[in-house]
């Protein structure tokens, strides 16, 4: 059964590297025939400006609308990012033909060797998400992965794809600091788990509390740190955990507008990759903390700032936060004019977020 | 009292100098060994220009010991091919101070020649040795002084004089003078280049005393029309100039001794004869119109005197008081004064009263100041409530101080004359530029004349861009009457002016290779210092030197503009030759082939629309 699951999870990566590499070498012949017959090569890339940027309420995430504009190697104002894609293009052929990674900060360096300027990185990065919208493949697809900063623990057995440690196994309960959600791990094969649940935790102290606790065993769960805003490798894997395993997603934030908000992307994306459509986790639950949270366990909080609020009244203007929990939540965030911490359990007990709160809200979302 | 009268005599004029050599740009050997050069140099030019030769100056500067460290006596030695200086003048001019022969006025580089002898000065007070001076006037015989000053006698001392045959005339000055040329040798040869710029017609030739030789040829051929001295113009005179003409045109009543007789009696034809009073009287009147001034007025106070030439002898003429109409007289034989009343209705009246009185304010303004004629002479007059008639021998203290403000402030004169400037001339001016900063673009004005104070001034000025100049502009290169000015730039109205516009409204931008000429030319250059380095900011002269850099900065803006455009094409050909290559190059990899495409096509596609581009974005630029 073991066997049988990997050769088909491995086959379907395959698959993958290859559709990768046919649209990469169509593209590239195609301003190859035009080079060689005296045009100017020239592309459509799906506008990213924030007027052609909709919200699906079919798909629950942001999407690109039609509008596209034209890159032309003719204009001279755009035949250094036509280069700059040129280049990025051919170095992600390599990188997937050759089964390498890389991260975004490396793409910018690796550039130098080839002459290839950009400014600084995030003038790369945004090269990158042009091949993104491009090609509608989300640039892990082509090996270029951001730097790790969230991580994973739990009875996980995953299996290795990247070159060197293919059919490789590893279990995710066997180190108490957790494992870094890098490349290798998003590309792991997800072989089987005995959890029954996800907890993405917004905050790596409380991840680390989570394990020592041994969250994993008392609630049957999988504990992520997405250390903030969740990177895109970490929902890609988060989504993996749900659609490919089956597992219902819980996540903890502090209980602010920009919690709220980090659950709400973890759900459904952001405006940033509306290009992207493989990164959403649209059944992905947020169980706290709530506003109402603050005033129900009665929590140590600090005032909102002018910033905070602000920030509830743009996200009250978002389609994705008109009703439900979401919209309910900032009226009491602008209400109380106030803010709370996961760390303000402490008040209670080091340990009570983990006996009392965190048992309460995941039989909570079994009804949410 | 008599004491102090003998110490004020002693200090000459040479010794006020000794003690006040700062004030002439003498204040140490670095300063000095430059000013010397541009006394000695600037008197060369001068002398060539006054009489329309084409100037060869060859300045020499060799140490008398080089082995010494500087500071250390030099010897400084400017030739030129100038008309020389007569030997009977020689000891005078480079043996005292003040004596100048450049009092007129009109432009030239010095003011009255006084240079020359404060550089020999200071270098006898720092060396004690002679100057050298070789002068030959018609280009055969040579003299050869060796002249020392008595500073206290302000007189020459003539230590060696011969005379030798030689085959070019012009004058040869040396000088032995304490100098430091490690210091000063930058601002020399700085001062040698520029000078070259602004007399483009001069071959000057610089030997410096570390053997290096700088030959700067002539490089135009034609002396710029020399300049003409005219009288002053009324808005440049104070009270004590105008008591000086008055003085000038006064005439003096003759003192009437045997000479004097003698000439009237030979004037009259009458040298041998002694005839009666009324018989003088007779052949007076038939000769009156050829007799000159000064026999009329004898003939008038005889007349008055009703003597024959013997009992004029007898006289002496004590005092003519026009408001008493009498004439006293010292009478020898009597010894007692006595007078006799003159007769206001005869003509010889009115002779004596002009003579004493001198002349009626019109003819005084059209007669002794340049462009005042006799309609605005009189329309002056009424505006400074004199009667035209006014006799300007009859003014008193507070009437001249009146006649000085109100020349001042009347503002119908007609503007200065200014036949009285030299200024170089677009053309000349032009070639220079071209010729020492191989700019790529030049542009140069000449402003018409204008006036400050009643001095009148020309402003020329011009711009060069790119080529060979350095970055950092603007570079900007100051002269006056045909001077460079290398000291105190800070404070000078032109780097003021400079300063103030806006080269970014220009398209002059960054650290931009610019060059700014700027020439003023005027009868009296307005220095702020003595040491004649910067010029003072006269609103006239601001706003002409305004208005010709606006001119040039609206042609450099137009080139600037043109250049920019294609420098953009330029650059754009130069993007896509870059980036081209590049995508074909990652494109073939892309697309798995070996051989990369033919690009060449779209390259030459490229240059083909952008030298197109060009030339219409010119268009619109030349209509401007």
């Amino acid at each position: 059964m073991k066997t049988s699951k990997s050769k088909e999870l491995s086959k379907k990566a395959k698959e993958k590297q290859k559709n990768v590499l046919e649209m990469l070498k169509s593209h590239g012949a195609k301003i190859y025939d035009d080079l060689d017959n005296g045009r100017f090569p020239k592309f459509s890339i799906p506008s990213r400006s924030v007027s052609n940027i909709v919200y699906d309420k079919k798909l629950r995430q942001y999407i690109l609308g039609n509008n596209s504009a034209l890159r032309s190697a003719k204009n001279s104002a755009q035949l250094r990012s036509f280069t700059q894609l040129m280049w990025l293009a051919f170095f992600a052929n390599r990188l997937t033909q050759e089964k390498k990674s890389s991260t975004l900060r490396d793409v910018y360096y690796s550039s130098q060797a080839f002459a290839v300027e950009f400014e600084d990185q995030s003038e790369s990065d945004n090269i990158i998400v042009d091949l993104e919208a491009i090609s509608s493949k989300p640039r892990e697809d082509f090996h270029i992965f951001p730097e790790e900063r969230s991580s994973i623990f739990g009875d996980l057995n995953i299996e290795y794809t990247i070159p060197g440690y293919e059919g490789k196994t590893m279990n995710l309960s066997n180190h108490p600091d957790g494992y870094a959600i890098g490349p290798s791990l998003t590309t792991a094969e997800l072989v089987d788990t005995s959890a029954e649940i996800v907890i993405a935790v917004e905050k790596g102290g409380l991840f680390t509390r989570f394990v020592e606790e041994q969250i994993d065993k008392k609630f049957k769960s999988i504990i992520i740190n997405t250390g903030g805003q969740a990177p895109r490798s970490t929902r890609t894997l988060l989504k993996r955990l749900h659609d490919e395993l089956g597992l219902p997603v819980i996540i903890l934030t502090d209980g602010d507008v920009y919690g709220e908000h980090i659950a709400m992307v973890i759900k459904s994306g952001s405006a940033n990759a509306a290009h992207l459509r493989e990164l959403t986790v649209p059944d992905a639950k947020w169980v706290g903390v709530w506003a109402t949270d603050i005033e129900k366990y009665k929590l140590p909080t600090i005032p909102m700032t002018e910033s905070d609020i602000k920030r509830c009244h743009d996200l009250l203007k978002d389609p994705r936060y008109e009703g439900g929990i979401w919209k309910k939540e900032l009226d009491v965030f602008l209400r109380i004019k106030r803010k709370a911490e996961l760390e303000a359990f402490s008040k209670y007990g080091l340990t009570n977020i983990t006996d009392k709160y965190l048992p309460q809200k995941i039989e909570l979302a079994k009804s949410l | 009292m008599s004491s102090i009268k003998e110490k004020f005599n002693q200090i000459s004029p040479s010794e006020f100098f000794y003690s006040n050599r700062d004030l002439a740009g003498f204040s140490n050997p670095t300063r000095s060994l430059y000013t010397a050069v541009r006394e000695l140099v600037e008197n060369a030019l001068d002398a060539c220009d006054q009489k329309g030769i084409l100037p060869d100056v060859r300045l020499i500067i060799k140490a008398v010991d080089p082995e010494k460290p500087d500071p250390k006596p030099y010897i400084l030695t400017v030739k030129d091919n100038g008309p020389g200086i007569d030997s009977k003048y020689v000891p005078l001019a480079f043996g005292t101070i003040l004596y100048g022969s450049k009092f007129g006025l009109k432009q030239a580089r010095g003011m009255f020649g006084l240079g020359a002898t404060m550089a020999i000065l200071y270098g006898q007070i720092t060396t004690n040795k002679p100057v050298i001076v070789k002068s030959s006037t018609d280009g055969k015989i040579q003299d050869e002084f060796e002249i020392l000053l008595d500073i206290q006698k302000n007189k020459p001392i003539i230590v060696k004089h011969k005379t030798k045959e030689i085959s070019k005339q012009g004058l040869s000055i040396s000088i032995c003078l304490e100098g430091d040329y490690s210091k000063a040798g930058t601002k020399i040869r700085d001062y040698v280049y520029e000078t070259s710029l602004i007399t483009p017609y001069a071959t000057i030739t610089f030997d410096d005393p570390k053997g290096e030789k700088f030959h700067h040829p002539r490089f135009v051929k034609d002396i710029p029309p020399p300049p003409t001295i005219i009288r002053p113009h009324p808005h440049g005179i104070d009270v004590e100039r105008i008591r000086r003409m008055i003085v000038e045109s006064l005439f003096e009543i003759p003192n009437i001794d045997d000479a004097m007789i003698e000439k009237v009696r030979k004037d009259l034809g009458l040298s041998k004869k002694n005839i009666s009073f009324t018989g003088i009287m007779e052949k007076a009147r038939k000769k009156w119109k050829t007799l000159p001034r000064q026999v009329r007025v004898v003939i008038s106070l005889m007349s008055f005197l009703k003597m024959d030439f013997e009992k004029l002898n007898k006289i002496r003429i004590e005092d003519i008081d026009v408001p008493h109409k009498k004439l006293f007289y010292w009478d020898f034989g009597d010894s007692q004064s006595k007078s006799v009343d003159m007769d206001p209705e005869s003509l010889y009246y009115n002779q004596l009263t002009h003579t004493v009185q001198g002349e009626p304010l019109t003819t005084f303004l059209t007669k002794r100041f340049q462009r005042v004629g006799p309609t605005t002479a009189i329309k002056f007059a009424e505006f400074a409530k004199f009667k035209p008639e006014k006799r300007v021998g009859t003014m008193t203290n507070q009437e001249l101080v009146h006649l000085s403000n109100s020349l001042q402030k009347f503002e119908d004169f007609m503007a200065p004359d200014s036949s009285c400037l030299a200024p170089l001339g677009a053309e000349p001016l032009e070639k220079g530029i071209k010729k020492f900063f191989n700019p790529d673009f030049t542009a140069v004005v000449q402003r018409p004349a204008s006036a400050y104070s009643g001095f009148p001034f020309i402003i020329e000025m011009g711009i060069a861009y790119g080529g060979e100049i350095k970055s950092g502009g603007p570079h900007v290169y100051r002269f006056a009457n045909r001077i460079p000015l290398l000291y105190d730039e800070g404070s000078d109205v032109v780097l003021k002016v400079v300063n103030d516009a806006d080269w970014g409204r220009y398209k002059v931008k960054g650290d931009p290779p610019f060059v700014i000429v700027s020439h003023i030319c005027s009868t009296r250059i307005p220095y702020k210092t003595a040491g004649k380095e910067n010029v003072a900011d006269r609103p006239e002269i601001e706003r002409e030197l305004r208005l010709a850099l606006q001119l040039l900065s609206r042609k450099l803006a137009a080139y600037m503009s043109k250049r920019g455009q294609a420098e953009m094409a330029k650059k754009r050909s130069n993007l896509y030759a870059k980036y081209i290559p590049m995508i074909a190059e990652f494109c073939t990899e892309l697309a798995g082939k070996k051989k990369e495409p033919n690009y060449k096509k779209i390259l030459e596609e490229v240059n083909l629309i952008e030298s197109k581009k060009t030339v219409e974005e010119e268009k619109p630029i030349e209509n401007k």
